[in-house]
């Protein structure tokens, strides 16, 4: 079903008068989405024949905020609502999107393990430390604040927000300030920690089944989560 | 010149048009198409998605153009840095994929003829901006990455850290509710 | 019944949801809350929380990039 068909019960005594006959008409936006692709298209093309893969970079990039617009995936509310609505739709979207990937990462990397290549991706196996915690929990704190993610800033940015422009430019000199104070933080905490790969630990087997055991598990807390706050909210009108 | 806005009107009218440009698609669509093109990303690029390692060097161009210097800064001592610093923002992968993920999105609400200037409606949404994203940008510095790199990647790398920047991002989240609907609504 | 107008343009989410939240439970039955919108994620989450609550919704689409969604208050 179209969410913006009509065609329902409701009656509304003001019915459209004030909708649509105040508002002159817009120019159809249609024209400049192809002449932007076009745009696009020869800008990959230009920067591919640049021979450092930046053509990639820039195609997966315009997926992404292309996916994140148009789903309107959202890391922020997936941590925020089950908070402040009740809902973890999201919760369980973002769940469904970490166990999928798990499962094809751990195959992509295995595949090179097996065949005694360096394993890719591993720059993103991080030490553990008390910089992650404090570092997490300002994000969290930041992200709700903001109204975005690191995706959800960039994405609505893309959407012509001007108080998502304002945050990225702080989030950049909020990111510029840590690089500052960067050499500090790794000598002094995160040179503590330990990364912790977990096929190090469980075997490559065991780490995938026990990892999407974990986040089924959430799933379905999750789920029960969602249901009582929902029956909650109903029996009390 | 009005038969072909007629002809623009009348595509981006049609039901089919409508359900796959305009109206936003399930969540789970969502979570699908960004795992299969996490698969690309780690394919093609070596390395799974990341978004706010570039930023730091936005902010070094920026104060470089203020005549600044971040030579001796530990964060960008190694040759790595220095090459990226030096080579600017079209040969840096990164910067160039969230270029890419602005431009998507802004390119997926022309389609949907949604696109809007949102301006800024008060005081608090400038202290909300200023404050929220100083504190996810200093955050993701020291906790290597955001809820991309950080937690999605991180977790999908079977990175135990992943897991604790969850946990404790979750914990964030809360009091950032907690704040936001006390001095931001 | 009554028709409640809640203006939520240049509102980030979450404050449109939880703001419609609010005025919902100071409507009675059969009162039309309008949610006023232009932030595209809650154009999705507004009418998901008001259909799962097991309200009538619809959405009108009243000029780029800005929506009406309409919730009536059934129970």
């Amino acid at each position: 079903m179209s969410e913006t068909q009509a065609g329902s019960s409701i009656q509304r005594r003001s019915a459209s008068s004030r909708s649509s006959t105040a508002r002159k008409p817009k120019p159809n936006q249609l024209p400049f989405a192809i002449l932007t692709l076009i745009a696009l298209i020869l800008a990959g093309l230009f920067l591919q024949s640049q021979g450092n893969n930046m053509g990639w970079y820039l195609v997966t990039g315009l997926i992404f905020g292309y996916i994140l617009q148009r789903s309107r995936f959202c890391f922020t509310a997936s941590m925020r609502d089950p908070f402040l609505t009740g809902s973890t739709i999201l919760t369980r979207a973002v769940l469904a999107a970490f166990a999928m990937t798990t499962i094809a990462f751990a195959a992509i990397k295995y595949g090179y393990f097996k065949n005694g290549l360096p394993v890719p991706g591993m720059n993103y196996v991080v030490p553990i430390s008390l910089a992650t915690v404090i570092g997490a929990f300002m994000f969290g704190v930041g992200m709700v604040i903001a109204g975005g993610c690191g995706s959800g800033t960039m994405m609505r940015v893309g959407e012509g927000f001007y108080m998502q422009m304002l945050s990225l430019a702080f989030f950049v000199i909020g990111n510029f300030w840590g690089a500052h104070d960067f050499g500090w933080w790794k000598e002094n905490v995160i040179n503590h920690g330990k990364a912790i790969f977990l096929p190090d630990v469980f075997g490559w087997f065991g780490a995938v089944v026990i990892q999407l055991v974990v986040i089924w598990l959430i799933y379905i807390a999750a789920e029960k989560f969602h249901e009582a706050k929902a029956a909650a909210g109903s029996s009390a009108h | 010149m009005s038969s072909f806005n007629d002809s623009m009107k009348k595509i981006s009218s049609n039901p089919v048009y409508v359900k796959w440009f305009k109206d936003a698609w399930p969540y789970i669509t969502g979570a699908v198409l960004l795992s299969l093109f996490q698969i690309v990303t780690l394919t093609t690029t070596g390395n799974p998605w990341g978004m706010t390692g570039p930023l730091a060097t936005w902010g070094a161009w920026v104060y470089e153009l203020f005549g600044g210097s971040v030579d001796k800064w530990y964060f960008f001592a190694s040759d790595n840095m220095q090459t990226t610093l030096k080579n600017g923002f079209f040969a840096d992968g990164g910067s160039v994929r969230n270029l890419g993920i602005v431009l998507g999105a802004f390119i997926a609400t022309l389609f949907a003829s949604q696109f809007k200037i949102k301006k800024i409606k008060s005081m608090k949404q400038v202290i909300a901006a200023v404050l929220g994203g100083l504190l996810m940008g200093y955050g993701s510095r020291i906790a290597y990455g955001c809820n991309i790199g950080a937690l999605y990647s991180g977790i999908a790398s079977l990175s135990v850290s992943g897991w604790v920047f969850g946990i404790f991002l979750f914990a964030g989240a809360v009091v950032g509710s907690k704040l936001l609907v006390k001095f931001f609504m | 019944m009554k028709e409640v107008m809640l203006d939520c343009l240049g509102e980030a989410c979450p404050i449109p949801i939880v703001k419609s939240q609010n005025k919902m439970k100071e409507l009675a039955v059969g009162d039309l809350l309008i949610v006023q919108i232009d932030h595209s994620c809650a154009m999705k989450n507004v009418p998901d929380w008001a259909r799962g609550e097991g309200y009538n919704v619809e959405v009108e689409e009243v000029g780029d990039g800005e929506w009406e969604v309409i919730i009536e208050k059934t129970k």
